[in-house]
């Protein structure tokens, strides 16, 4: 691989993906065109560019804040357009949520208006006449690329207003690179009742780095809107499930070589042209591609041998002794050869379980053969089970569990030609519990994580029950159980399952085809047929006590270009990709080219009033250096509510220009920060007309080796007379080593004003902790409660999902860094 | 639950409080510890719940047979200890509801193996009533609050913060009530509660005996006064940082009339 570059990031899961257009590395006039032409933009734009990639060179680096030292302009894409265009969704919020009112004890009446709205969410189709509406309103919500297409007059005399270019360093490269970001347009006196909501993606290497944000709410208007890093819509891997390695954000946690779970530290992305190596073991179903010098937990066949001649084409024998007390070790995937032995670590399960043996079996009978839904005349909560008519023991079996399980009387129903009988019974409990353990539909069936987190003995009724019902047994050579899905992930966690008992279960892919089942003719889609040996004696997989050795069949070479991904996991160093265990990257974690440096400007008119939340969670490679200022006229009002969790360095004071007589300003500012993080973060305040009132209310969380520092300016002009002004800002520090700042500035030049200024530092007392710990939380429970407590104020004005989530990752963030 | 203290001597700060104590509590009983100030009464309630503060230098401290000497707070809490503070501290941004809601949804967790096994011969097999549900909770949370005289937005208030004397007490006995307990100690609940609180914790406590009649409580106070309400199958005295004596609840009178003095060796 002597053609990558010595930078490039060597080892990676890669994602097929293709993109449209990649500038070059590193910043020069050429680029900056070839982006504003790539976007077909106007010549103003094109020059407003060119002009601001000067006043960017001329800049020095900020030296009053964090260190920023180590960015190098250099060594970043500017720009990466990517066949997927961006995207501004609806997040449907988590079933959880309505528990979840009750746990940030929002009052009752709010909570009624929140279940509304989330009603609303759920459904697309309101999505969609939400958007009708607005635009019959004349409100404009679209990307900022499309909004210099279709209102190339609106942007171009806004566009710099707040925030020119030569405001500092960052705003001038924004200016010069931006590509992204939102554009709302709210006409006066119109209100928009829901929050408008756009979602940046966490992936580094993708687009909106330099996203650029316009919002102008005309007189008497409201609007508020969310802008969000976190992924949409998408699956947290909890050691349960399976999500693709681009979903993963650090802090969750992904099941390592020794089948524990680890803690993701870092997610890493970078682009990568060459060779990828396609490992198939004997299952072909868990094949995985990587990138050539990605290390792989093996043994390598040569090193296992029997002192023996090879016969014929036959691989060499191996020596099961040697195999099986073997140590494995990490080879570059590049290094690997047909016949070495890949390690698939049997995950370790502990949980005890509130189902019985009986439910767990009926549980089984369901994932084959069940469905469930609402019988639409009678609105009956309905189980059914299909069997064949022939199945006289079994459903007898079937009928007697689900009698014992509900009390309630079964119903066979038989089929028109007589050859399928349903078993039907009317039970919510029954459906409830189905649903809760197994989902629904032939495709989406999935195992709850109480399920999952079972030992084999206590698991052992639900899979057998399955096989049952979906199996077959068959003798090829050897006695083997066969059963197949169309669900992936119930494949992967039946194989997952079968693996705690010491079965290495095969998954092959079926692809979708014209099938009969019964007589009927159906359209069948992808199948993942799972299938194994019974007496555990798989001639070419070896077990041991932690882990299953698999041979390799087949290794290929692929030519790739695009983005690979790696993961950071603590120790032990490694993840599963496919169920085998692979090592993190080697490569330094940290590169400079991971630069998030936004523009937001907001114009509040007369009257108006405009929220804008952020929440951020960028990958703790990311320097996150944003420019946000809303300019307020008369009566107007402007509240930023400014989450900053991940990141490695983050700067962002939002700010709020008061120019007309009664406008009013309120910044709440939250940070968090854990080890090796930086949360730079405050607030400005400019009073520039009478009568004009502001709050800034920061909260700072350090935790490990983090650092917070709050910085505030206030300024109040000569003859702004009659200013209120309160700043409060409340630091916690959790540990030792963690470290709390604060710089607040106030140049005030009038007499006739009133201000107030809070501050105060604290730490978790040992009473609190014993207090908590005295009721049963663990330590770590005890920390996050304090801490979410603590940042309460802010939180209470998130939209619920931030909030929830929020919450998510402080307890995240404090288990890493308590006990 | 029951508890046995062997010879517990333990220490703060290299300084020596408990000096040797001995206290045998059954299962269903209810104790009352008496002492003058500085006798060691509270340090006693928190070397059981396991504060970290003190040091265990010799003897045992057994729950049904099994010692507990080391396990943390939690892992105490979660064998049924509960502690009602003396003075109970505060949680900001905490809402009464989250804190009680975080402390059972901890206990259910651990119980539920136990349990099992039980529900399931009770229940013939059938679904385990879907416990835990956020509204029921809420509901018994309520219901137990209004029997301590406590306004319903009692549970949405910030844990502590801004409370009176008595609704901080009296908080104490609402977590008692939500996580029944196996064995509860009072840390002089008593004190800064006037006559009708005092009737109030006391009914409650009653009532809990009655719905959890397996459950020991140990009373710690200063004062007999709370004895008018409640029955004590045993009284001991505490001084010096060990029991100088223990008697029926007529000790506890004596006391009364007469003071700690004529007890004093």
């Amino acid at each position: 691989m002597s053609n990558l570059p010595a930078t490039d990031y060597k080892y990676g899961f890669s994602k097929p993906e293709n993109y449209v257009f990649k500038s070059k590395k590193g910043l020069d006039v050429g680029v900056v065109e070839e982006i504003s032409s790539m976007k077909g933009e106007p010549v103003w734009m094109r020059d407003l560019r060119i002009k601001a990639l000067g006043i960017f060179e001329k800049k020095k680096m900020p030296s009053w804040g964090a260190d920023l030292s180590s960015i190098n302009f250099d060594d970043i894409y500017y720009y990466i357009k990517p066949t997927d265009n961006q995207k501004s969704d609806w997040r449907d919020l988590p079933k959880e949520i309505k528990d979840t009112y009750d746990a940030i004890g929002i009052p009752e009446a709010e909570r009624n208006l929140l279940a509304g709205v989330t009603a609303q969410y759920e459904s697309e189709a309101v999505y969609h006449s939400f958007q009708k509406k607005w635009e019959d309103m004349g409100v404009i919500f679209c990307d900022m690329d499309t909004a210099l297409r279709k209102y190339p007059d609106i942007v171009r005399s806004y566009f710099g207003r707040s925030i020119p270019a030569a405001d500092n360093k960052f705003a001038a490269l924004n200016s010069a690179v931006w590509s992204g970001g939102s554009f709302i347009y709210v006409p006066p006196g119109v209100k928009v009742d829901i929050p408008l909501q756009a979602y940046f993606r966490i992936n580094a290497a993708n687009m909106g780095q330099f996203e650029r944000t316009l919002i102008i709410v005309d007189e008497g208007a409201y609007v508020h809107y969310v802008e969000g890093c976190l992924p949409a819509g998408e699956q947290v891997s909890l050691g349960d499930k399976w999500v693709n390695i681009e979903s993963v954000k650090p802090k969750d946690f992904v099941i390592t070589e020794n089948g524990e779970a680890g803690k993701v530290k870092a997610v890493m992305t970078r682009n990568y042209k060459g060779k990828l190596v396609k490992i198939s073991p004997i299952s072909t179903y868990n094949s995985f591609r990587l990138t050539t010098e990605h290390p792989v937990l093996v043994v390598k066949r040569g090193d296992v041998l029997k002192k023996r001649k090879p016969r014929g084409g036959w691989l060499l024998e191996t020596d099961t002794k040697l195999l099986e007390n073997a140590v494995p070790g990490y080879v570059p995937a590049g290094k690997l050869e047909v016949g070495d032995f890949l390690v698939f670590p049997k995950i370790k399960a502990s949980a005890i379980t509130s189902l019985s043996e009986k439910e767990l079996r009926l549980l089984g009978w369901y994932l084959a053969e069940g469905s469930t839904y609402v019988h639409k005349k009678l609105k009956m909560p309905i189980v059914s089970f299909s069997l064949a008519s022939y199945e006289k023991r079994r459903l007898d079996e079937v009928e007697n569990l689900i009698r014992e399980i509900t009390g309630k009387n079964v119903y066979r129903i038989a089929d028109k030609n007589k050859r399928g009988v349903s078993l039907v019974v009317y039970s919510q409990k029954l459906r409830d519990l189905c649903l809760m353990h197994c989902g629904k539909g032939a495709r989406t069936k999935i195992l709850s994580q109480e399920i999952m987190s079972l030992e084999w003995d206590v698991a052992k009724p639900l899979v057998d029950a399955y096989f049952e019902g979906d199996g077959s047994v068959y003798e090829k050579g050897r006695l083997m159980i066969r059963a197949s899905t169309a669900s992936e992930h119930l494949a992967r966690q039946i194989q997952e399952l079968l693996a705690r008992g010491g079965y290495y279960a095969c998954i092959n892919v079926r692809k979708g085809s014209a099938d009969k089942i019964l007589g009927r003719s159906i359209v069948r889609g992808d199948q993942y047929v799972l299938y194994y040996a019974p007496n555990k004696k798989w001639s070419e997989v070896r077990t041991t006590r932690d882990y299953y050795l698999v041979p390799i069949k087949k290794i290929e070479l692929l030519d790739y270009d695009g983005p690979v991904f790696n993961l950071d996991v603590d120790a032990p160093n490694s993840y599963l990709v496919r169920g085998f265990a692979v090592h993190n990257c080697t490569a330094p974690v940290y590169s400079t080219d991971s630069l998030h440096a936004a523009v937001v400007e907001i114009f509040v008119k007369k009257g108006a009033r405009c929220r804008y939340t952020t929440i951020q969670n960028w990958s703790n490679n990311v320097y996150n250096l944003v420019t946000k200022r809303a300019f307020v006229e008369e009566d107007g009002v402007m509240e930023w509510v400014d989450g900053n969790l991940g990141s490695k360095i983050t700067m962002k004071y939002p700010s709020c220009y008061l120019v007309g007589r009664g406008a009013r300003g309120e910044i709440l500012s939250l940070a968090l920060a854990g080890s090796g993080q930086h949360q730079d973060a405050g607030g400005k305040l400019m009073f520039l007309a009478p009568d004009t009132s502001g709050e800034i209310i920061s909260k700072s969380v350090s935790v490990g080796t983090g650092r917070t520092s709050y910085r505030g300016l206030v300024k109040i002009i000569k003859n702004a007379e009659r200013v209120k002004c309160n700043v409060r800002c409340d630091a916690l520090v959790i540990d030792e080593q963690s470290r709390s700042d604060t710089y607040p500035t106030m140049e005030v030049a009038e007499d006739n004003v009133q201000i107030g200024h809070e501050a105060s530092v604290s730490r978790i007392g040992e009473e609190q902790l014993f207090y908590l710990m005295s009721r049963g939380l663990s330590e770590v429970e005890a920390t996050s409660l304090i801490v979410n407590g603590f940042i309460e104020p802010i939180v209470k004005e998130l939209p619920l999902e931030y909030a929830v989530e929020l919450n998510r990752l402080i307890n995240m963030s404090m288990e890493g860094a308590v006990g | 639950m029951n508890l046995q203290i062997k010879n517990l001597k333990v220490k703060a700060q290299e300084k020596e409080i408990l000096k040797g104590v001995d206290l045998v509590v059954g299962a269903g009983q209810v104790h009352v510890v008496m002492g003058p100030n500085g006798s060691g009464k509270s340090t006693l309630a928190n070397v059981i719940a396991g504060n970290p503060m003190y040091t265990i230098v010799d003897g045992r401290l057994t729950i049904d047979g099994k010692n507990i000497n080391k396990l943390t707070p939690d892992k105490r809490a979660k064998l049924g200890i509960f502690l009602g503070f003396q003075n109970p501290i505060e949680i900001p941004g905490v809402s009464v509801f989250n804190v009680i809601r975080k402390a059972t949804s901890n206990k259910q967790s651990f119980s539920s193996n136990k349990q099992k096994a039980i529900r399931n011969k009770k229940t013939n097999g059938q679904l385990p009533v879907a416990s835990g549900s956020v509204s029921a909770f809420r509901q018994d949370l309520l219901e137990y609050a209004a029997s301590l005289k406590l306004s319903p937005d009692h549970i949405s208030r910030s844990f502590n913060e801004g409370f009176s004397g008595g609704e901080k007490k009296r908080n104490e006995i609402l977590q008692m009530l939500a996580l029944s307990p196996k064995l509860v100690i009072l840390d002089e609940i008593d004190s800064g509660l006037d006559v009708d609180g005092l009737k109030l914790v006391a009914q409650a406590i009653k009532k809990f005996s009655t719905l959890n009649p397996k459950s020991s409580i140990i009373l710690i106070t200063h004062y007999a006064r709370i004895l008018k309400y409640i029955k004590a199958d045993f009284v001991h005295v505490m001084a010096d940082g060990k029991i100088v004596k223990s008697g029926k609840q007529k000790l506890a009178s004596e006391i009364e009339e007469k003071g700690y003095q004529f007890l004093s060796v």
